[in-house]
């Protein structure tokens, strides 16, 4: 009797011990999947920005009363420090955006004044544009503020970032998918706190910059607007320019006569 | 006729003492009737004037829904045409044109929201009270200064809390009509209205200033128009419109909205219209007051005379015979006390029309400052109270003329 019961004890603490593994196993490949997933969204973060760039863009702001189009160019450091200024058309030529973490002020020559744009103007348009104040400045926080889990089709990474409980944010889910082969952003999707799908953000037209192949233009699409669409197109892109230096991002940079 | 007629005057002056308290309660209520209605009448055209003149005009055209739901883009392209036909009408006395956009006003003090009105400025003038507006610095031009700044008209609350007098910089910026930041320098050339007024938070700007720095090249948002006379409004509306149509039939006018002031500031017009009915009840019960008196003197005076119907009667009198006696003595009585109170009336109300009384403390109605009620002088006043009167003399006098036309001569005669 006490056999059988030493036995069967064995087995169960066999058994135990099986899960306990498995579980293991399970936590580490999460955990896996997690670090991944983090992983993907910084590369994809930093692959326009490299550590530190310079572009000339195109952006196209359509609306059904108008449409507009604009040239400008644009200097970053990191994810901290970037410099927007705008060529064309000659009405706003020289208008000019800094962001230094999480501050942003905007330049404008015939006034000559820098205005910072309070927080309350986050989610404001920037230029007119689809595109938010919020987007220049802290989009590239998305690791350290959402949750992130990954799943993965046979040639796509969909990370889904979830706001952490302190965010302040005004997305409830971001989805976003990366192309695995070229291990570039396809398309990311943003959700209100309801789930309803608010704007999406398409990548497009791989082109070759330097020695990185990158998605060429991008589309922000917002749902709740109808026949609204900014496009903005990276005419140019070089990674680790000689003339990106510190002066750059200052407020005397930002002032300068252009 | 003429005899019954001779009869009633005569009849009238039989009772002195009762005609004359009838008199005067009729001729109270005619004077209290005429001053009531002049006063709504006048203040409220001197407010509508003021209203129209200094704001709105007597016609408005936008585009679509404008004038609910303003945007920027909402705009009315190839506005000189419009501006053409409306040289065509007749009832037209002026015209003008405008642009609206909300804007944040700059000065190196401080900086506040502010409403940036582009207008026709040659003809602003011409239709609206603007000018006299200005209370300091001079009406200002369509030129660019030297160095390329248009000059700007700047309500008195934002010159006042930006701290900015004439000749300085105000700086605007506003989304422009491409979704562009529209941003400009401006120079003060003028203070317009006091603090406080409903010109506080307004920048007027040169037309084309304003449409190139609201990037709206060649359109406008807003065609005022004033008429001759406020009360064409909507006959002119409908008119234009419909001339509109006709000539303009292309695609491009069919979104524009003609409105009259009373839809442009319906919150007052209505708030105006209720008042007006509020008097109308007021007046209403001194009218009922004064005509249960008139209804007492008459049927007091044919008792008085039952013996005098009986005998007229008996002699041969028919019975609607007494009671047109009864009936054109009661009118011809109102008729003379309205005439009487007239005299008085006249002078009063002359008075209420060219001085009025000042009030201590301005009346803010709808925006517009209101200093004075003045009365107004008009067939309108005068002659609907005394058409009141006499038609309801006439009417209150038809019971007691069937009472006297119905004696019966015998009982009549027995009566005292």
């Amino acid at each position: 009797m006490q056999q059988i019961t030493f036995v069967r004890g064995l087995i169960v603490s066999g058994l135990l011990l099986t899960t306990c593994v498995m579980a293991d196993n399970d936590i580490d490949k999460r955990l896996d999947k997690q670090r991944d997933a983090i992983q993907i969204i910084n590369q994809m973060e930093a692959l326009y920005r490299g550590d530190s760039s310079r572009a000339d863009m195109t952006m196209i702001v359509k609306t059904p009363h108008y449409q507009r189009e604009m040239k400008m160019t644009s200097s970053a450091v990191g994810d901290e420090q970037s410099f927007i200024r705008v060529l064309a058309p000659k009405k706003d030529r020289g208008i000019a955006t800094l962001k230094l973490d999480d501050e942003m002020w905007n330049y404008f020559p015939k006034i000559n004044k820098v205005i910072k744009v309070p927080p309350s103007m986050m989610m404001g348009a920037w230029m007119g544009s689809d595109f938010t104040n919020d987007d220049l400045v802290k989009q590239t926080a998305l690791t350290d503020e959402y949750n992130l889990t990954l799943n993965e089709t046979e040639t796509e990474y969909i990370v889904t970032l979830v706001p952490k409980e302190l965010t302040v944010t005004v997305w409830g889910k971001i989805d976003y998918l990366v192309d695995r082969a070229a291990m570039v952003p396809i398309e990311q999707n943003f959700y209100d706190d309801r789930g309803k799908l608010i704007r999406t953000l398409a990548f497009s037209e791989l082109k070759q910059f330097g020695d990185v192949r990158l998605p060429s233009r991008l589309e922000m699409i917002p749902l709740n607007k109808d026949g609204h669409k900014t496009i903005i197109i990276y005419d140019e892109l070089i990674f680790d320019p000689d003339d990106v230096a510190p002066s750059v991002f200052t407020l005397r940079n930002l002032k300068s006569r252009f | 006729m003429s005899l019954l007629v001779k009869l009633a005057f005569r009849n009238i002056f039989r009772q002195r003492r009762r005609s004359l308290l009838t008199a005067l309660s009729i001729g109270g209520g005619y004077f209290l009737c005429t001053l009531s209605f002049s006063l709504t009448e006048g203040s409220y055209n001197n407010l509508i004037n003021l209203f129209t003149l200094t704001k709105t005009g007597h016609v408005q055209i936008h585009k679509n829904d404008y004038l609910d739901r303003p945007k920027l883009y909402k705009a009315i392209d190839d506005y000189a045409v419009i501006g053409q036909q409306l040289d065509h009408m007749d009832q037209v006395k002026s015209y003008t044109y405008r642009t609206f956009a909300p804007a944040l006003a700059y000065s190196d003090d401080g900086n506040r929201p502010a409403q940036v009105i582009g207008i026709d400025l040659t003809r602003e003038r011409a239709t609206t009270l603007i000018a006299d507006k200005v209370t300091s610095g001079h009406y200002i031009d369509n030129n660019a200064d030297s160095d390329g700044y248009f000059q700007a008209m700047v309500g008195a609350g934002i010159a006042e809390s930006l701290k900015i007098g004439l000749g300085d910089d105000l700086i605007l910026i506003s989304q422009g009509a491409d979704g562009s930041i529209a941003n400009d320098i401006f120079k003060v050339g003028a203070i317009i209205g006091s603090s406080g007024g409903g010109d506080d938070a307004n920048v007027y700007l040169p037309l084309i200033a304003a449409q190139s720095f609201l990037t709206l090249e060649e359109r406008v948002h807003e065609i005022v128009v004033t008429l001759d006379d406020y009360s064409e409004s909507e006959a002119f509306a409908e008119a234009f419109s419909k001339k509109l149509a006709e000539t303009l039939p292309g695609l491009a006018f069919s979104n524009l909205t003609i409105s009259t002031w009373q839809v442009v500031e319906v919150d007052f017009y209505n708030s105006m219209e209720s008042d007006k009915r509020g008097n109308a009840v007021a007046l209403a019960v001194i009218l009922f007051i004064v005509f249960i008196g008139v209804l007492n003197t008459v049927l007091m005076s044919v008792l008085e005379r039952t013996r005098e119907f009986g005998v007229m009667k008996a002699i041969g009198s028919r019975p609607a015979t007494i009671l047109s006696l009864v009936t054109i003595e009661t009118t011809m009585l109102a008729a003379l006390s309205v005439v009487a109170a007239l005299f008085l009336t006249l002078p009063l109300t002359y008075w209420l029309a060219h001085v009025g009384f000042e009030l201590s403390e301005p009346l803010d109605v709808g925006g517009i400052m209101f200093s004075a009620y003045r009365g107004e002088m008009s067939w309108f006043v005068f002659g609907v109270p005394f058409l009141l009167l006499v038609f309801f003399a006439f009417v209150i006098s038809i019971p007691p003329g069937i009472r006297a036309a119905r004696i019966l001569p015998t009982q009549a005669m027995r009566s005292f």
